[in-house]
């Protein structure tokens, strides 16, 4: 019987995208002054992948590109995503970034705190814990 | 023109959507201790895409395989979400996955 590699690659290019997907949007919109330059890079770079897609004649080499590309493409769209996490303090903002600190600025739940890098303690937070958290941390 | 990678594109796309849906829906009626097995299936179904004969059949398997890995690693933080309040908190007894003291000793991975 012949393995049939395509669902490996498959996998991998999702993986892939989805992961450094994930922590390059992140990583960006924490750093990037302006939002709307990575989201177009994301954008022309996921619609070069896609070209690239349409025009390889290699079912292997399409599904990666594919796949990847399609996943770069909604990247453009989390970074605004993600800028609307950090003015609701669901991801942490950069005091550094004058992007988020105008966001610290004029939005009360905007935070530098990171909320999610901690364990899950199987119950509900009562309403003044995460602000003895947030303390406990500064 | 080739077809095949956009269109897998679009299904990965939905797949993923998807993904997030039962990650919600899983932490909230089973909680995150359930990784290790969520995590050994997708390894188990893109292994299992292997011989699949058909190319549409594999890469879908393979697709789906690898959003059950990247589910699982979602857990941990789904579960802090719902217990800040960002998501419904389910304050019922879930169910323990087996060997659940073991599991409890191995750090949730996250990505």
């Amino acid at each position: 019987m012949t393995l049939n590699w395509i669902g490996v690659i498959a996998a991998s290019a999702t993986f892939l995208g989805v992961w450094i997907g994930h922590i390059s949007v992140r990583k960006i919109e924490y750093l990037s002054p302006t939002i709307w330059v990575p989201s177009c890079a994301a954008l022309l770079i996921g619609l070069f992948l896609e070209f690239g897609a349409l025009l390889s004649k290699n079912h292997h080499l399409s599904a990666a590109l594919g796949i990847f590309g399609i996943t770069v493409l909604w990247d453009a769209l989390e970074f605004w995503r993600q800028q609307n996490r950090v003015q609701k303090g669901h991801a942490p903002a950069n005091p550094n970034n004058p992007r988020h600190a105008r966001i610290l600025h004029s939005s009360t739940l905007s935070t530098n705190f990171d909320w999610l890098d901690r364990n899950p303690i199987g119950r509900r937070l009562t309403v003044e814990e995460p602000k003895g958290i947030q303390k406990s941390w500064q | 023109m080739n077809f095949f990678g956009l269109i897998l594109g679009l299904a990965a796309l939905l797949i993923i959507g998807f993904g997030f849906v039962w990650v919600i829906r899983g932490e909230y009626y089973l909680g995150y201790l359930w990784w290790p097995y969520i995590m050994g299936l997708g390894i188990l179904i893109v292994v299992g895409s292997m011989f699949v004969q058909s190319n549409w059949g594999s890469a879908l398997m393979g697709i789906f395989g690898v959003s059950l890995i990247w589910g699982s690693t979602e857990l941990k933080e789904q579960a802090i979400r719902t217990e800040l309040g960002w998501y419904p908190f389910n304050a019922n007894q879930k169910p323990d996955p087996p060997f659940v003291e073991i599991i409890r000793n191995w750090p949730a991975p996250h990505l």
